[in-house]
């Protein structure tokens, strides 16, 4: 027996009928295409799958689609207007805060979490908000300098920067 | 990963749930966060046929203080009891034990109720919840009643819920002015699930003895409890460290410990007295810095 | 994942391993046990509900009576399959006279594969411990 949902998703509002044991992370990714939340662990620990739910940071994972009706997601792609990037991605680009990009998503939007509520966290702070986000290749140290750096962009009023188109961006 | 099917039932009130919950019985499980329960199914753990939603309840929504307690609703989330501003300053033992459950996605939606209600062997609250002396408030077909902590934790997973009862609200008696607590936990590395979790509350009197001393663990055996050797030991004592450590060492009498690829049995009991020195003993320097 | 335990009954051992090793008994008994069936001599298949308030399962079981010594020991063969994983062990289970009672030592060694295997342990130790409490608090009813 299916179950009409009404969220919105990035800003715009969807409606779906969806299976009740339909995962956030499978609507997303499967009705939405919106594959920016990754599906890692599985067994909420992992953090890939990270999503803003009404503006806090949550595993996709561990959430039915029908227990978000109503709700603002926000996924990775949402966070900035295409073709720019927000100052939290910017500062994990520009302090290779990423490896294999893996976690990335969700490492990215767990630090718009963090610094909402913190906005000049310790590094204390920054490793106690992003435990719940594993980073496969162990880039902690580049991770944490990237939160860090995020916070003193955001702080001085950084908005969203356009991309590069992509042959320029590989020579960046 | 996905769960076997269900059907999926939003409640819109206690009582809408608690006649759902008489309607089907045993196949029919409570949903609020989510946390416990959609990872055991997920893994096929729990087959529940009917999943009746109560993550929205207003009812079950909120914190106030009444006559010397705080009342915390059961929806209430990990990180809510951990940054509410009564809780931090009124039972401190209760914020901080919040702020170290899981991590900060799972204490997004966890939920209070839900995982005293859950009562994994590993839970974090059940020791704050002993040592504060709180009362759990369930709402069954028969109107509500009151389980004091001790008697809520029965088994493994198992509790004082009748299965046709909601857990509603959790009522914790506001500790004398000027106590200590802490909360000390070894967790695993991955899941943030307490291998062993302390918790203990230290009141000394003006010349600095002991005047009451609570301790609960989790963790370490099949179900939580209360240190009640250790707190015997302790009373009417000085808490010099000596006196600390032999009261520690009494913390798992008459318990069997959990013998599993997290820890042996040896281990856990090796680490719970070690846990409950150190807890005891930064409830009395808390106490006496604040006293 | 090796677990065991020990229980008291205040009933005689030559009763006890009678109760023990009942067909019918056991299907009473045994938590959650439905159509338990003969298949052989001393062999049986039972689909079993069993588990722990929200951990829960439909297992499909086999159970083989070995090295019978009336009325001291015997050794179980276990094999179950369920929605979360596959199970297999054995279980030996001795009885001495304590008074007037009976002492039951049980140790049982399973091996587990799947999802019980790899998330499991932490919940089926004491799960398991649970169910044998169940079993046993019910024989104990029976032997009065």
């Amino acid at each position: 027996m299916h179950v009409p949902i009404t969220l919105s998703v990035n800003g715009v509002e969807r409606r779906a009928e969806v299976e009740p044991r339909t995962l956030l992370v499978q609507y997303l990714r499967n009705d939405l295409a919106l594959t920016g939340a990754h599906i890692g662990c599985e067994t909420s620990q992992c953090g890939a799958c990270t999503v803003l739910l009404d503006g806090e940071a949550v595993k996709s994972c561990t959430i039915l689609a029908v227990q978000a009706d109503g709700a603002a997601v926000t996924t990775i792609e949402g966070l900035a207007p295409v073709g720019t990037l927000h100052p939290v991605q910017q500062a994990f680009w520009d302090q290779h805060g990423l490896q294999c990009g893996y976690c990335t998503p969700g490492m990215v939007l767990s630090t718009v979490a963090l610094l909402a509520d913190d906005p000049n966290p310790s590094e204390e702070s920054i490793r106690h908000g992003l435990e719940g986000n594993i980073c496969r290749c162990t880039g902690y140290h580049n991770i944490v300098l990237s939160v860090q750096s995020a916070a003193k962009s955001l702080a001085s009023g950084a908005i969203p920067e356009p991309v590069l188109s992509r042959d320029a961006s590989l020579t960046r | 990963m996905n769960t076997s099917p269900f059907v999926y039932q939003r409640a819109n009130s206690v009582d809408d749930a608690i006649s759902l919950l008489q309607q089907h019985g045993d196949g029919a499980k409570l949903i609020a966060g989510g946390h416990s329960l959609l990872p055991i199914m997920k893994l096929r753990l729990a087959e529940p046929d009917m999943l009746i939603d109560i993550g929205r309840l207003p009812e079950l929504q909120g914190t106030r203080r009444e006559h010397g307690e705080i009342v915390i609703g059961a929806l209430a989330t990990h990180h809510q009891v951990a940054t509410d501003q009564e809780i931090r300053s009124s039972i401190p033992l209760l914020a901080d034990t919040a702020s170290r459950v899981g991590d900060r996605q799972v204490r997004n939606r966890g939920t209070i109720g839900g995982a005293l209600a859950h009562a994994d062997a590993a839970a974090d609250y059940p020791a704050a919840i002993l040592a504060l002396e709180a009362t759990i408030v369930a709402r069954g077909p028969g109107g509500a009643r009151q389980i004091p902590a001790r008697e809520f934790f029965l088994d493994f997973l198992t509790t004082a819920l009748a299965s046709d009862e909601i857990l509603t609200e959790i009522r914790v008696p506001v500790p004398a002015d000027g106590h200590g607590w802490s909360y000390q936990k070894l967790a695993n590395q991955a899941s943030g699930y307490a291998i062993v979790g302390v918790g203990a509350i230290a009141i000394l009197d003006g010349s600095g003895t002991f005047d009451d001393v609570r301790v609960g663990v989790t963790g370490t055996a099949a179900v939580a409890w209360r240190a009640a050797a250790t707190e015997a030991a302790l009373r009417g004592q000085k808490p010099e460290s000596g006196v600390v450590a032999a009261a520690a060492d009494k913390v798992d009498d008459g318990v069997e410990a959990l013998d599993d690829l997290h820890g042996s049995a040896e281990y856990r009991l090796r680490v719970t007295r070690g846990l409950t020195r150190r807890a005891i003993l930064q409830a009395v320097a808390r106490a006496q810095q604040r006293g | 994942m090796e677990i065991s335990g020990q229980h008291r009954f205040s009933a005689p051992r030559e009763r006890v391993w009678e109760l023990l090793l009942d067909p019918k008994i056991l299907q009473q008994c045994l938590p959650g046990a439905e159509d338990l069936v003969e298949v052989g001599p001393e062999e049986y298949e039972a689909r079993m509900k069993i588990g722990v308030a929200a951990i829960r399962g439909t297992y499909q079981g086999k159970v083989k009576i070995v090295d019978k010594d009336e009325p001291t020991s015997y050794r179980m063969v276990v094999e179950g399959k369920g929605p979360a994983g596959q199970i297999s062990g054995d279980a030996k289970i001795d009885l001495a006279d304590d008074g007037e009672g009976t002492l039951v030592n049980w140790t049982g060694n399973a091996n587990v594969r799947g999802t019980l295997a790899r998330v499991g342990g932490r919940v089926m130790q004491p799960a398991a411990k649970m169910i044998v409490g169940q079993f046993f608090t019910c024989l104990e009813g029976k032997a009065g």
